[in-house]
């Protein structure tokens, strides 16, 4: 017998209100269905009457959490159709806040990671080191969340010796951390067994459905936007696409921490090499028409602009594809033929931002029919126990 | 594999398929093909060309033409494949046969330009939300957004 689960619209593990419709027969989800569009805000549209240089604080406020990202990809997009080159200076400072935004979002979700499977120490800490990068984000942009650095032409901030002091030094600190939070990974059984095996995604399945990022990392599939179409610097600086093939959480748990040490070579690679120079030249306000393709590795994933122009001072279309709807069709499978009470861990594993209110989901008992409301603590309760009975996973290791 | 390899590659695919193939910047490939031959010319890139990664699909609207683009990504580059649609016969060939990965972008765009999208195994709105009316399609460059006249309980003071 089986049975309908709404969760959402209104729902925690959602950093969008989406809604998923669950069919399940037990416990054991056999179908998800997803339903989008609660939080359409007609951006493309709005984008067209808007100006080339309002657009960026436009695309700036596409997302909260990796808010450079789009400004990021939007801007070097437009910067091609303008046919300007901003100073070496100026992309070095911009990739900069890139890396640390990198960093800031990787701490962010280790600690959700950890939340959810029930370790909240690893929540606090991570979440403590994060308040490292967020600082010196801040030192360099003034903001804490939109940074509002890039302009058309380059950056709108320098940095000085000091600065550039203060952030090797913070970099040199996260490396210690992360460092330790491997091991922790690593020597830590319950951690490492409750993830190990959940949210199962083929490399055959992430490759049909187009996952991207470190859910297509972890699955073994070896894609970066910054190894495979490198932008400004990156064919020159020194990283590696950090991937794993376990498939699972535990695999995205892995691939994220290495992504960070990645992001400190590359920080520190950015900073030895910062040239002298001017840090913007300036725009033209119009575009000729011409239509570019701008891609940007993004936290959670590659990040697609398509932008076109018209010759006038507004873009013809702009169409923004983010990473998280890419790897909506995966997560589908992922759910699929899981427990119920793994759908906060699998959620927030494709990096959706979990925010953590306390809001409700209703419950149906597949044997009595009963319908309840459950918070959303409880659920995790629910999972941590199931995971603590489970066999058969209590020797699982960290793959190296 | 480079641009000019692709390029050739591409060609000798598609043979008389492709109408058009321009190559505006490194790492940006355009190619042209007729709607009737899209389902096939996507078959070929996939299978021939590693084109199995759908970034996404853009839709513009051209006047009397939707200009329908796919963005494939490989390890070095973009190839995209432009297609037109007129907009008295909106039709389009779904390619969720050969990218499952599809399936949201296409119906994103049955949402915003109005195209019917042809073998979608799931063609329910995506986007739009349950009330909005028929025929409205955002995206499209005649239509227009009006705020709906703002009423406050006891009127203003």
């Amino acid at each position: 017998m089986s049975f309908n689960i709404p969760i959402g619209p209104q729902h925690p593990a959602l950093k969008e209100p989406i809604s998923l419709r669950m069919t399940v027969e037990g416990e054991v989800i056999r179908d998800v269905d997803i339903r989008l569009g609660y939080n359409h805000r007609g951006l493309e549209k709005l984008a067209e009457e808007k100006s080339w240089i309002q657009n960026i604080y436009l695309t700036e406020r596409i997302c909260g959490i990796c808010s450079h990202s789009h400004a990021t990809c939007y801007v070097q997009g437009v910067e091609k159709l303008m046919e300007i080159e901003p100073p070496k200076r100026g992309i070095y400072l911009r990739y900069l806040v890139s890396e640390l935004e990198r960093v800031h979002s990787h701490l962010l979700w280790l600690g959700i990671a950890g939340h959810e499977a029930g370790f909240d120490t690893f929540f606090m800490y991570t979440w403590r080191d994060r308040e490292v990068v967020m600082d010196l984000l801040e030192m360099i942009s003034g903001n804490r969340v939109h940074y509002a650095i890039n302009t058309l032409g380059g950056v709108r901030r320098d940095l000085d010796e000091a600065l550039r002091k203060k952030i090797l030094e913070g970099i040199d600190v996260l490396k210690k951390r992360t460092e330790y939070y491997f091991k922790i990974g690593a020597s830590e059984p319950t951690f490492v067994g409750r993830l190990a095996g959940v949210g199962k995604l083929s490399k055959e399945l992430a490759m049909a459905l187009c996952a991207v990022g470190p859910t297509a990392r972890a699955s073994g599939v070896t894609r970066d936007v910054r190894k495979d179409d490198p932008h400004a610097f990156y064919d020159e600086a020194p990283f590696d696409v950090a991937t794993a093939d376990t498939c699972d959480v535990l695999g995205r748990t892995v691939v994220r921490i290495k992504e960070l040490f990645e992001s400190y070579k590359i920080i520190e690679f950015i900073l030895k090499a910062l040239p002298p120079g001017p840090v913007a030249v300036k725009a033209p306000r119009k575009a000729k028409p011409n239509e570019v393709i701008s891609r940007y590795e993004a936290p959670r994933g590659e990040n697609i602009h398509y932008i076109k122009s018209n010759g006038s001072e507004k873009p013809e279309r702009l169409k923004v594809r983010a990473p998280t709807l890419a790897n909506y069709p995966a997560t589908v499978e992922m759910l699929r033929d899981g427990f119920i009470a793994d759908i906060p861990l699998i959620f927030a594993a494709i990096d959706p931002c979990i925010c953590c209110a306390e809001r409700t989901v209703e419950l149906r008992n597949a044997r009595t029919g009963e319908e309840r409301t459950v918070l959303f603590s409880d659920l995790r309760r629910m999972a941590n126990e199931r995971a603590r009975q489970l066999p058969g996973q209590r020797n699982v290791t960290w793959p190296f | 594999m480079t641009d000019l390899e692709k390029i050739e590659k591409a060609k000798l695919l598609l043979g008389d398929k492709l109408l058009e193939m321009t190559h505006p910047a490194p790492h940006r490939i355009f190619l042209t093909v007729a709607r009737e031959n899209l389902l096939a010319a996507t078959a070929l890139l996939k299978d021939r060309l590693d084109c199995w990664y759908l970034a996404t699909i853009s839709g513009v609207d051209k006047g009397d033409v939707y200009e329908i683009v796919y963005h494939y990504g490989d390890t070095n580059g973009t190839i995209n494949v432009r297609t037109r649609v007129p907009k008295s016969d909106p039709r389009l060939p779904s390619t969720c046969a050969v990218i499952p990965g599809a399936i949201l972008y296409e119906r994103e765009l049955q949402d915003m330009f109005g195209l019917v999208v042809e073998g979608l195994p799931d063609p329910r709105p995506l986007v739009m939300p349950d009330g909005w009316p028929a025929g409205n399609f955002p995206l499209r460059k005649d239509w227009a957004y009006e705020r709906p006249a703002e009423i406050i309980p006891g009127g203003k003071k």
